[in-house]
């Protein structure tokens, strides 16, 4: 029992513990301030609202894990979406609207992989390229009018059993995928390897350009299904979808308690930071807010948890540091 | 003596990484140079209005606000972060400047000065959350980005704001040097003060130094905490002063003013030759530079009819060229 006891109380967990804190305070905040939100159908309509980032927020967690960041995915799911729509308008065909937009997303991360992977670029500036163009590239396609793809997609997407929709199992489905292949894994593993020393890495024989061309596919497979799902759920490709879904999806994750540096993280702890930014997301716009005070109360609330997890993550670990910055000291001392 | 040699061989690797370093400052800048004066004469070889007087003096107007975000930006760079607040804080700015003259009637250098003092606190915000509380630069910046589009919109309101105070028609109509407006003097002279200041003052020093190396920074007795905050707090407040030319550009505030400058400023730098991975490698007036290919090719795009939204997916474009040639002119890091 102590064992146990002690396990779930270790250091490893302390960002969890807050994580839950927080987000049961976050609970109890909306709860009080509009009491009518908390009900039989919230769950249902977190899942529904915030399909997008928490299929993103499982690419995102190896690509955070690799030192890889993603700023493409908000931008590709409206390019996608565009495509989805443009090919239906011409070809009258769901199925194949579905494959051509679902190509371009895994298209467009075969392209940023191999920019990353093999010509040596850096990550973040290759897919903020990408986060550019692509943007203009899905405004472009219609001049920046919705895209109509008929109700045959919604019907599917929006179709209900209690309240869920088909999204629900496609998230449960990727969040248990996501910690199968990072958790139990050779990918798992080289996605840790790699953003813990790539150098190291490389040198022990992983093959870093495939496995790196592998992550960005699999950001590429989730913006995909995420395009689809956006356009079904809508009724049409908009090119606005996805605004700010990146930035939202790395906050999910760091939230979560994984580290930007790379080489650590979980799925289970995204899981948690999704949860936490979905009720804020949504509890926020319930609230019937104007946006100004939506942006200046959610910028305030990530601010405040952010720093407030840093503070209790030093408080923890403040006398392991200190004694690790003195033998540093000691030893570039001793060089001299 | 096998200690001598070891040392005379360290000199001469010395002097030959100097060589080596100056030789490709020097590939770079003529690099960026060249380019610039590639898409020049390819421009005025293709369209009969580029060259104009008019239209050279419009290049230069429309990119004198992002040109003086893009400073800030690059200082962040420099010491090896990234701010996303930047296009807020022009928000920010311009609702300051334009509320205080336009609705409360107050001179003009009371305005400009609230609007920097907001701006620089924004800048000491971000500052203290990236150096003092340890939060990662890309985080605490998008933090500040919310909370200062959010203030900027809450004093703007569900409204336009008309300027009518003759000095921001002045920065943006009256000639100062040739044919061009003080606003972009003002740039003009930014750019020179910062990249002279950068390269010749210590705190310049200490920019590349804590961009380059933290860890070497801090144990060779650099404030990382000082640099950091004071960094911020310069770009805020240049962000700050580009939200009030863009005010003198534009005469009127509304909402979605400044959204997206940032990215627009980080691609400027990053076209002049910022270095992409880590910081400490760059200069200041490279990217005005960059700024000015931007900038070319915006202009010649309209000019050709081409729609801004193609003009935007160029311009992501563009972004992977510059990093290309980036990686070509210094190679694998």
């Amino acid at each position: 029992m102590s064992a146990v006891r002690r396990r779930l109380f270790a250091k490893s967990y302390i960002d969890t513990w807050f994580l839950l804190i927080m987000t049961l305070v976050l609970l109890g905040v909306f709860r009080g301030v509009q009491p009518s939100w908390l009900n039989g159908q919230t769950v249902q309509n977190l899942v529904i609202q915030n399909t997008p980032l928490a299929l993103v927020a499982v690419a995102m967690t190896f690509s955070i894990i690799s030192r890889h960041i993603d700023l493409s995915p908000g931008s590709m799911i409206a390019l996608s979406g565009a495509v989805v729509g443009l090919v239906y308008t011409a070809q009258g065909s769901l199925a194949l609207a579905i494959a051509a937009g679902v190509g371009t997303a895994l298209g467009v991360g075969l392209l940023n992989g191999f920019l990353v992977a093999v010509v040596g670029l850096n990550a973040v500036m290759v897919t903020l390229a990408a986060y550019i163009w692509a943007r203009g590239l899905s405004i472009g396609a219609n001049n920046g009018d919705p895209i109509d793809v008929g109700g045959g997609l919604a019907t599917v997407v929006n179709a209900s059993w209690h309240g869920f929709t088909l999204t629900a199992p496609v998230v449960v489905a990727a969040y248990v995928g996501g910690w199968l292949l990072l958790a139990r894994t050779k990918m798992g593993r080289y996605t840790y390897a790699m953003g813990g020393d790539p150098t190291a890495a490389r040198r022990a024989g992983i093959d870093t350009s495939l496995y790196t061309i592998l992550l960005f596919l699999l950001m590429g497979a989730m913006i995909g299904i995420s395009a689809v799902i956006t356009v079904g759920q809508l009724g049409s490709a908009q090119s606005t979808a996805g605004l700010g879904l990146e930035l939202d999806a790395i906050i999910a994750v760091v939230i979560g308690g994984t580290r930007l540096a790379g080489g650590e993280g979980s799925i289970g702890r995204t899981a948690l930071g999704v949860v936490f930014l979905s009720i804020l997301n949504s509890g926020l716009l319930n609230l019937g807010l104007t946006d100004d005070y939506f942006q200046l109360y959610r910028g305030l609330v990530l601010l405040s948890v952010l720093s407030v997890q840093i503070v209790v993550r030093r408080m923890t670990d403040e006398e392991e540091r200190r004694k690790r910055e003195q033998e540093q000291l000691a030893a570039a001392l001793a060089a001299t | 003596m096998s200690a001598d040699a070891s040392r005379l061989g360290g000199v001469r690797t010395l002097q030959r990484a100097v060589v080596a370093d100056r030789a490709r400052w020097l590939a770079e800048t003529l690099g960026i140079v060249a380019i610039a004066g590639a898409l020049l004469l390819a421009f005025s070889l293709t369209s009969s209005q580029f060259l104009l007087a008019e239209n050279v003096r419009n290049i230069f107007v429309q990119i004198s606000v992002v040109g003086v975000a893009a400073i800030g930006e690059t200082l962040v760079m420099l010491a090896g972060g990234l701010d996303l607040s930047v296009g807020s804080v022009v928000l920010l700015s311009e609702v300051i400047s334009a509320d205080l003259t336009a609705t409360h009637h107050l001179a003009w250098p009371v305005a400009l000065l609230a609007a920097l003092g907001a701006a620089g606190g924004i800048g000491l915000l971000n500052g203290v959350l990236v150096a003092v509380v340890g939060i990662e630069p890309i985080l605490a910046t998008l933090g500040t980005l919310l909370v200062a589009a959010g203030l900027g919109q809450r004093i703007l309101g569900l409204r336009y704001l008309q300027v009518t105070n003759p000095v921001f028609n002045d920065l943006a109509v009256k000639n100062v040097i040739f044919n061009l407006p003080i606003m972009v003097a003002v740039m003009l002279a930014l750019y020179a003060v910062v990249a002279f200041a950068v390269r010749t003052t210590p705190f310049g020093r200490m920019i590349y130094a804590v961009g380059g190396n933290r860890r070497a920074a801090r144990l060779s007795g650099l404030s990382l905490v000082g640099v950091t905050i004071a960094v911020f707090v310069i770009a805020g407040i240049l962000s700050g002063v580009a939200g009030f030319l863009n005010v003198a550009q534009t005469g009127l505030v509304s909402q979605n003013d400044g959204m997206g400058m940032e990215f627009q400023a980080i691609i400027a730098a990053l076209v002049g030759g910022l270095s992409v991975t880590a910081g400490g490698v760059g200069r200041v007036e490279r990217t005005l530079l960059g700024a000015l290919i931007v900038g070319m090719m915006t202009n010649y795009q309209t000019i050709k009819g081409i729609d801004p939204s193609f003009q935007q997916a160029f311009l992501g474009g563009l972004l992977v060229a510059a990093i290309l040639a980036d990686r070509l002119l210094r190679g694998r890091q």
